[in-house]
């Protein structure tokens, strides 16, 4: 063929190729699995509280068939049927939404459930829901695989503007109280710096006094918390905790002097677009203890 | 009509509402339509989750019932049950370790938990050799009462020093179930456990003498050294493997060959496969009930088996002191 | 049939002493011989080592000239028969289904039941006089019964040789009695019996030849006119006791009040 027709037909060729900006085609979940999907999914069970929530921000809540009995935000969530829980999920009610995508939250116990979904010919996605840094790349995943690539394009851009205007005081000052995680009071349990809650504090300016955990999470004595005397401790009830009126966590002096910082609000649980908010949160309530 | 033809229909009953009931409500008709067209609306229910679940809740029930059957004979007591030997500790401490060290895979947990399992057989048998009398009856639940002390409260320590995550995946596992059942378990477990069940058959005259005791076994014509530990080992493989593909699940062992003896007599030849057929058939039934009481949430079967376990004991103990 | 124990030596694990130290024995058809002797003094160590149940120091013991180690057990169980002395089973077994056992020997695992097995398992109901307890449950026998039921399941083995472990034992007079009668007449019709006992008036009466035994060595073997000696008993029981004559050759023991001197009566 003369070098001109060649060339010619090689820019038909790719003129012609068909414009695919919404076809999802090949995804990588986080555990390295590979799912195709022709078209995006319409009947989706979202098994993880934050992918509820990312779906419901990008616009999608109408392609939700199940969920969680943990997914509470947003309030329309309620309507989506209960399927049951996360981890180890009933496998058979999870089918029977006949599904076109299911999104697992990436866990040993969850390993055997994603097989078999897939050996049922169920695309099914395990993702990491853990840390700030799995909510951007989240929302990108799943904006392309359900075809809505520039809904999910803003919706990361403005998570990442919250987040940083929302981080600004901290990068300002200078001082980094350091704050004890109260997770569980009986035994007492911490969050380590692994973890979402403590990304949360470090982005507010605080600092985790067990950032130093080898564990995301564990089980510390009273004299450990005594020892590194934290400024503030971090709570997520309204009042004041059960800790404050026992004698043996009188030698913690922000149990003394009832330094509580208190935050609730399901922001907090999991990584989600309203991050931004749940830092704002944390300065708040980091200035009004200072005061 | 015949006892084992009578409870033959009852378990195939049992196996039937098995597959009738479950997270989804099905209609009997579409049940049957899924079973025998692999294209029937629901045929993936019923063929891809509930048959395999069924079948193996049945295979894991009947090799319980036979293990505590054949284990009530070599310890000449009738409240044995398979559970004696210390295969649920070992097998739990092996799980929980391997779920802290970060194992994952569908097949490696219950791969450990079943080698943890026979270990701490192993580790009953050499304790009671060391004490001079091996396989002695008495002995051996000592020692499986303290393998079971030692293996518990390591897996105490090890849930101690894990994280949240370690810690709600293992106490998962611990809970036990049939939530993972696929065909392929279903057919790994039935390869597996022909032989040992069919040593177990075969042993039923064998069963009967030990039952008598030591002196008078051996006077009759049996080896019983040698019987013993055959049977020692088929029941250890059947319960190490049950434990790693459902957890723990008591009474199972104990009920059906209770409630039978009492209405076969106790020759082990008529009694082994009544108890099989029984007891698989109350497993199934009693993970029936698991996966309906508090749906689209499964209780842990084992739950099951002991809430309805115990008041059954309890009326057929009643009886026979009678 | 020749049963023969030479110089057989036993000692437990971890035990001070032998439990039995060179003791002879020796037993053919037709014979009723006797073993009896203080507590502790080794009489059930006898009958397991007699049945290679347990393992033997020193000296051997023979069936039919060939060593009893190296016989088989189901073989062993179709010539020789045991009734240990106590025997508990947490079943409830039907009589004639324990009397059943006793075929076990020639049977096997597996084969079932023939028509020569049912007529042996009558057959022994019989000779011991409890074929209408045949469908009766063992927990609801006397003791006496139990005793019955389980020497016609050794007798079910169609042994030669019947080995009895204290069979007496809380038996009534009555019930004691029968029972020597029984195994008498067996061992008139064929059989080799050893019957250990502590009763022994009884043993003089029935058995052909006594062993004495003490502290696990031969007291005294031989005829029962031979060890019913009153020096030799008082000795070896370390109770003054008195010899009476019943019958030919079958002296009887009267236990004297302590203090009095033993005496053979002249």
């Amino acid at each position: 063929m003369p070098r001109a027709l060649r060339r010619f037909v090689l820019l038909l060729c790719v003129a012609c190729r068909p414009a695919a900006p919404d076809r999802p085609g090949e995804l990588v979940d986080d555990t390295g699995a590979h799912t195709s999907l022709a078209a995006p999914p319409q009947r989706i069970v979202s098994l993880i509280p934050a992918t509820t929530e990312l779906l419901f921000a990008l616009g999608a809540g109408d392609r939700l068939v199940g969920r969680t009995r943990w997914c509470d935000y947003p309030a329309e969530a309620a309507r989506i049927p209960d399927l049951g829980n996360g981890i180890d999920p009933n496998v058979e009610a999870v089918v029977a939404a006949k599904p076109d995508l299911v999104l697992l939250y990436k866990s040993g116990a969850n390993r055997g459930a994603a097989e078999r979904l897939r050996a049922l010919g169920v695309p099914t996605l395990e993702l990491a829901t853990d840390r700030i840094a799995d909510i951007d790349r989240l929302t990108r995943l799943l904006g392309r695989a359900l075809g809505l690539r520039e809904a999910a394009e803003s919706l990361a851009a403005r998570t990442d503007r919250e987040l940083t205007a929302a981080s600004q005081p901290a990068e300002r000052s200078t001082a980094r109280p350091s704050v004890f995680i109260l997770a569980w009071d009986r035994p007492a349990m911490t969050l380590g710096a692994g973890s979402f809650l403590s990304e949360i504090l470090e982005r507010a300016g605080a600092r985790n006094a067990f950032a130093d955990l080898p564990t995301s999470s564990a089980q510390v004595s009273i004299e450990a918390v005594a020892s590194r005397d934290p400024d503030y401790i971090l709570v997520s009830s309204a009042e004041d905790p059960a800790v404050a009126g026992r004698p043996e966590w009188r030698v913690v002096r922000a149990v003394r002097e009832r330094r509580f910082l208190r935050v609730h609000g399901s922001e907090f649980n999991r990584p989600s677009p309203r991050v931004g908010l749940a830092v704002r949160q944390m300065v708040a309530a980091l200035a009004a203890a200072g005061r | 009509m015949k006892p084992i033809l009578w409870l033959l229909a009852l378990s195939l009953a049992a196996c039937i509402v098995g597959l009738a009931v479950g997270a989804v409500a099905l209609a009997p008709r579409v049940v049957l339509g899924a079973l025998l067209s692999p294209d029937a609306p629901a045929a993936a229910i019923v063929r891809e989750i509930r048959l395999p679940r069924v079948l193996l809740a049945f295979l894991v029930g009947g090799s319980l019932g036979v293990s505590g059957a054949a284990l009530q004979a070599l310890i000449r007591n009738p409240l044995a049950d398979p559970y004696l030997l210390g295969i649920s500790g070992g097998a739990g401490l092996a799980a929980v370790l391997a779920m802290a060290l970060g194992l994952s895979g569908a097949w490696g947990v219950p791969l450990v938990a079943f080698l943890g399992g026979l270990a701490a057989v192993g580790l009953v048998y050499r304790l009671s050799s060391v004490a001079g009398r091996r396989l002695d009856p008495r002995v051996l639940v000592l020692a499986g009462v303290v393998v079971s002390a030692f293996t518990g409260s390591l897996m105490t320590a090890v849930l101690t020093l894990s994280n949240a995550e370690q810690l709600r995946n293992a106490f998962l596992w611990l809970l036990g179930g049939f939530s993972a059942a696929s065909w392929r378990t279903v057919a790994v477990f039935a390869v597996y456990a022909v032989v040992p069940v069919t040593l177990l058959f075969g042993a039923a005259r064998a069963l009967d003498l030990l039952s008598l005791g030591e002196e008078p076994a051996q006077s009759l014509g049996l080896d019983a050294p040698r019987a013993r530990r055959l049977v020692y080992l088929a029941t250890s493989l059947l319960t190490a493997a049950s434990v790693a593909v459902c957890g723990v699940v008591g009474f199972v062992g104990l009920i059906a060959p209770h409630a039978l003896r009492g209405v076969l007599g106790p020759g082990h030849r008529r009694l082994l496969p009544a108890v099989f057929l029984a007891s698989g058939g109350f497993l199934v039934l009693a993970d029936a009930l698991a996966r309906t009481v508090a749906r689209p949430t499964e209780l842990p079967v084992g739950v099951v088996t002991a809430l309805v376990g115990v008041p059954l004991f309890a009326i057929l103990l009643k009886r026979s002191l009678r | 049939m020749m049963l023969r124990a030479e110089a057989v030596s036993v000692r437990y694990p971890d035990a001070p002493a032998e439990a039995l130290s060179e003791v002879d024995l020796s037993l053919a058809a037709g014979e009723l011989v006797a073993v009896a002797g203080p507590n502790g003094c080794g009489k059930t160590t006898l009958v397991r080592a007699l049945l290679g149940l347990v393992p033997l120091q020193r000296g051997r013991v023979t069936l039919d000239r060939s060593p009893i180690t190296g016989w088989r057990r189901a073989e062993l169980a179709q010539a020789v028969a045991l009734v240990p002395q106590r025997e508990e089973t947490p079943f409830s077994w039907r009589v004639d289904e324990m009397v059943g056992f006793g075929r076990y020997a020639r049977r096997g695992a597996l084969s079932p039941m023939t028509r020569e097995d049912h007529t042996a398992v009558e057959r022994a109901l019989v000779r011991c006089d409890v074929s209408d307890l045949s469908r009766r449950r063992v927990e609801t026998l006397s003791g006496g019964e139990w005793q019955r039921v389980r020497i016609a399941r050794a007798l079910a083995q169609e042994p030669r040789l019947l080995v009895l472990d204290e069979p007496t034992a809380s038996l009534d007079l009555g019930h004691e009695m029968e029972l020597f009668e029984l195994v008498r007449r067996l061992v008139d019709e064929g059989l080799a019996a050893l019957v250990v006992t502590h009763h022994l008036n009884l043993a003089a009466r029935y058995a052909g030849r006594m062993l004495l035994l003490d502290a696990g060595r031969t007291a005294a073997a031989g005829s029962p006119a031979e060890v019913m000696q009153a020096e030799l008993i008082s000795r070896v029981f370390r109770w003054p006791v008195e010899i009476l004559p019943l019958e030919e050759g079958a002296p009887q023991i009267v236990p004297l009040r302590p203090g009095s001197p033993s005496r053979d009566y002249p």
